[in-house]
């Protein structure tokens, strides 16, 4: 290992954007999430909750609703009116259909989903047939006087409530009228002059209809008489979503004080069979309001402002009580979002619609005249880290990936219809820009840029699953070749990674192994065989050429690409089984590098962690301690720690949004500390304390 | 005997007081005066003095005028057809102004719209169903459009909507909207967006700043800290602008009186 002097980076201004919309699919386990800014995203929850696949934001979509209908397709809905359908192999949007309704509130599938559902701002609510092809309206159900905020289907697909503005309507499917309107109080026992929204309603099997307002209650209908049956006053801000169960024997709504509540349908006395919603468990896991959740069997979903997707397991609903039953929060990305110039010193921070650039600051070298500091000593600045570009994009549209090259003169992004390369100069003190205009059309919506070690090629991998190399040459480039995808298959590639020499390039789809291709020959090599967790890290080692692949599942493989088989240490710890603490990570591995002087060395990190494996050290086993919390005591404390066990792990650094070696004594590691994104939130609702 | 006043014809209740309407031209009115309180001629009108003149000329002997019927008549005829032919006059005159008018704004009309040719490819265009573009978000339907106007759906945008997207021209690279559309949609989005706002964040909710927010930790701890207080880099933007600008400038001034 040695020593390292660590440049700690903390002026990536990243802020995620707040989650809007919650939908969960139980036949495939999967949630789809989406956010404020257009961006919708697909994680995969038995997958270790990684995000696999997402879809990227744009300006005029503000998406309002979200939901799954048969055949695992998925729909959205905004305020433009429109109502999106997206493609889940390709990664791109098949099509947007305006349904003349003006700003769309709400959309529900209904149960057979076969038909989709939508409440328009001008009071309609308009029913599609969903046809394998496309969507196709098929009529208006009886207009309203306001606008429809909330939809809700009864499972056996006859009757639908509508909540809207200090009402709700309880409509027939079959002739499309209304039945009942029921009247929403204000206000729990009173009256007041805001008028009461209701943000959502869930219909029952047996008729019952529940509704959530922004008086703060939670409301029991019954359908067939239109009349109130109980009232919960749980909050004294709104209550803003609400989520049933598919037994019906549960229900979670969440508030906009960042709580989170659980309904369960308990019977009134233990051996009797009536029974009565009761509230039985409050969760505060947000500090914003929660806009969306979601229930899925064995789970509570929650999302909202505070941009943290939160999945918590029920207890009773676990059958194995380990560590998959803990509380998940994803708060960081599951991709790389920076980019490092190793030969300038430089990051490329990518955000949604421009791009930073900057130039790492530099302390006084030690030479033999200066002690040389002590571990964990801040070493001075004399030269202050300095931001040289930031460059805007084009147009609505967010920026799907970016890269930088590694001599920092190459700068290349994606948005879903346009790529960008621009070429840098750097002349004394000032840096100039230049764009490389007419790339071509087929390197569009690319979901990874990557260039060569000697930065003169460019490899992009293309959301249709091809991978395509490019020539840079001094102002312009040329087109070597794409890799088309295997036949009949149509899947992205979603990570690349080149090795260091320009002979291989490995790239890694969503479901199929991870593929390697010789780039002098321009063929495919071999393919590592399929392994059923998502990868989350690819690398290349420089010397032996072994190809490093981190999975969603916290596995690690090692593959030699010249010999094309697993290697002997990949095979000794894949027999021994990793450390249960380090298969007990939250967060995914996003990046692997290497060492040049020490190819026994690899270093890899995740949103918590460092960790510096050395193949040349004996493996832990489950008895042994795998982090040492505390910093070393003395000599021979280092140097037990040193031989102890081949992880190294350091949770000096974290919230880690990126980490990498600059040369052989410098790392890099860019954090983002949670209270840097909170500063830059919403407000949230104020809470009265005792005593403050 | 009794001596009779030679008596000026009379001329009957104008005809033009029946026929006109509202528009009676200046120089009947002046000339017939038309208030029932103001006989406009007979011998009511004229002077006493004129009577004695007139008296004084005639003798007194002398039988009236004799006023035949048919003269009376006669005359009554002539003014009615006088009086009819000025009106009809007046009015063709002013409906050739009118006819003139309109065929101004015909004329400026046409000068504003599109050139024929383009017109007729609008309205002959056919009926496209589906139009996919790559990379185009936006689609539109006509068949979908037209289903709709038949439904009669209630939304106004639909009718409007109906001639929004149609190819025009060979080459099908660009597309025709109009932007009354367009800014009526934006509109609308605006709307539903400033509604969601005011819903959330508006009067009325009750919202408090991040920092008072974790603050509140801050204060129930046992070791009770300071509030959490963010960097306001917006302060004093004015002053430390000035301040720089007075920095170059010294040094400037520095720089030359050192060389000096």
């Amino acid at each position: 290992m040695g020593e390292f002097k660590v440049h700690r980076v903390r002026f990536f201004n990243y802020v995620p954007s707040g989650i809007r919309c919650v939908a969960y699919n139980n036949q495939s386990n999967r949630l789809a999430v989406s956010r404020t800014d257009g961006t919708v995203e697909i994680y995969n929850l038995s997958a270790n909750y990684f995000q696999e696949k997402f879809f990227p934001g744009h300006e005029s979509r503000a998406t309002e609703a979200l939901c799954w209908a048969k055949g695992q397709r998925l729909f959205s809905a905004g305020l433009n009116g429109e109502i999106i359908e997206y493609d889940l192999q390709a990664l791109n949007i098949k099509y947007a259909m305006d349904a003349f309704g003006g700003p769309i509130w709400s959309m529900a599938a209904s149960p057979s989903g076969s038909q989709l559902l939508v409440g328009c701002e001008d009071g309609s609510v308009k029913l599609f047939q969903i046809t394998p092809g496309k969507i196709q309206f098929e009529r208006n159900f009886d207009r309203q006087k306001s606008r429809i905020l909330s939809l809700s289907w009864r499972p056996s697909g006859t009757h639908i409530a509508a909540g809207s503005i200090d009402y709700i309507s309880v409509f027939d499917v079959k002739s499309g009228s209304a039945i009942h309107k029921m009247l929403v109080d204000r206000q729990y026992m009173g009256v007041s002059k805001r008028k009461c929204i209701i943000w959502g309603v869930a219909f029952l099997s047996d008729g019952t209809v529940i509704s959530v307002d922004s008086a703060g209650k939670v409301q029991f209908w019954d359908s067939a008489t239109g009349t109130l049956v109980k009232n919960h006053l749980i909050a004294n801000a709104d209550v803003q979503s609400i989520a049933v169960s598919d037994q019906e024997d549960s229900f979670v709504v969440g508030t906009a004080e960042g709580t989170v509540f659980h309904f369960q349908l308990v019977s009134v006395t233990s051996n009797s069979s009536e029974k009565q919603w009761v509230r039985t468990k409050p969760f505060q896991h947000h500090t914003h309001d929660v806009r969306a959740v979601a229930h899925s069997p064995t789970a509570l979903i929650s999302g909202g402002t505070d941009t943290h997707l939160v999945i918590r397991p029920l207890m009773e609903k676990v059958e194995v009580k380990n560590y998959d039953a803990a509380l998940r929060k994803i708060t960081f990305p599951h991709r790389r979002l920076i980019s490092c110039s190793k030969k300038k010193q430089l990051l490329l921070f990518q955000f949604a619609h421009h791009l930073e650039l900057w130039q790492l600051g530099s302390t006084v070298a030690t030479g033999k005249f200066l002690v040389p500091g002590k571990n964990g000593d801040t070493l001075p600045l004399s030269k202050d880290a300095d931001h040289l570009l930031h460059l805007k994009t084009k147009g609505p549209e967010n920026i799907i990936c970016s890269c930088i090259s590694p001599c920092g003169s190459w700068i290349a992004y994606s948005t879903a219809s346009r790529f960008f390369l621009y070429r840098l100069s750097y002349e004394r003190d000032n840096i100039s820009l230049q764009r490389v205009s007419k790339m071509p059309a087929f390197l569009r919506s690319a979901l990874q840029i990557l260039f060569s070690e000697d930065s003169a090629k460019l490899f992009v991998a293309s959301n249709q699953g091809s991978l395509h190399i490019i020539r840079l040459l001094e102002g312009s480039f040329k087109h070597l070749h794409t890799f088309q995808p295997q036949s009949g298959t149509v899947e992205s590639m979603c990570l690349l990674a080149v090795s260091p020499d320009g002979n291989w390039l490995a790239a890694s789809g969503t479901s199929a192994g991870v593929h390697v291709y010789n780039v002098k020959n321009l063929k495919l090599h071999c393919t590592v065989p399929a392994y059923n967790f998502p990868v989350t890290a690819l690398a290349i080692a420089p010397s032996t050429n072994n190809l490093v692949i981190a999975h969603s599942d916290q596995q690690v493989f090692e593959y030699s690409i010249p010999d094309k088989q697993y290697t002997e240490w990949s095979r000794t710890i894949q027999k021994q089984g990793f450390h249960h603490l380090w298969l007990q990570r939250d967060t995914p591995i996003t990046h692997i590098s290497f060492h040049l002087k020490r190819p026994m060395h690899i270093l890899l990190h995740d949103a918590y962690m460092f960790c510096i494996i050395d193949k040349s050290l004996p493996l832990p086993n489950d008895k042994t301690l795998l982090y040492n919390p505390l910093p070393p005591k003395n000599e021979s404390d280092v140097i037990r720690r040193r031989t102890a066990h081949a992880f190294k792990i350091s949770k000096i650094y974290k919230p880690l949004l990126f980490m990498d070696l600059l040369d052989e004594r410098t790392l890099v590691a860019v954090e983002r500390p949670l209270d840097d994104i909170i500063a830059q939130l919403p407000p949230p609702i104020k809470k009265k304390k005792f005593g403050t | 005997m009794v001596q009779l006043r030679p008596r000026v014809s009379r001329t009957p209740a104008s005809a033009s007081a029946m026929v006109d309407e509202g528009q009676p031209a200046s120089e009947e009115e002046a000339e017939h005066g038309l208030l029932l309180g103001q006989p406009s001629s007979g011998a009511a009108a004229e002077p006493l003095q004129d009577d004695e003149e007139g008296d004084s000329e005639f003798d007194e002997d002398e039988a009236p005028e004799e006023l035949t019927f048919a003269s009376a008549q006669a005359e009554a005829r002539e003014e009615e057809r006088r009086v009819r032919e000025t009106v009809r006059r007046d009015k063709a005159l002013l409906k050739e102004k009118r006819k003139r008018r309109e065929e101004l704004f015909i004329e400026q009309k046409k000068r504003k719209l599109l050139p024929d040719t383009v017109l007729e490819k609008l309205t002959t265009a056919p009926q496209t169903t589906i139009k996919k573009s790559p990379g185009k978000l936006k689609e539109v339907i006509l068949q979908k459009k037209n289903e709709e106007c038949e439904k009669g759906s209630d939304s106004k945008k639909t009718k409007e909507k109906v001639q929004k997207v149609q190819s025009v021209g060979h080459n099908k690279s660009y597309l025709a909207v109009r932007l009354k559309d367009q800014d009526l949609r934006d509109s609308r989005q605006e709307a539903a967006k400033a509604f969601i706002q005011n819903c959330l964040y508006g009067p009325g909710t009750n919202r408090t700043t991040v920092n008072k927010f974790l603050s509140l930790d801050n204060k129930r701890l046992p070791v009770k800290k300071a509030a959490a207080q963010f960097l306001n880099n917006a302060w004093g933007t004015q002053r430390k602008q000035n301040a720089k600008r007075f920095k170059r400038r010294w040094m400037v001034r520095r720089m030359k009186t050192s060389k000096n």
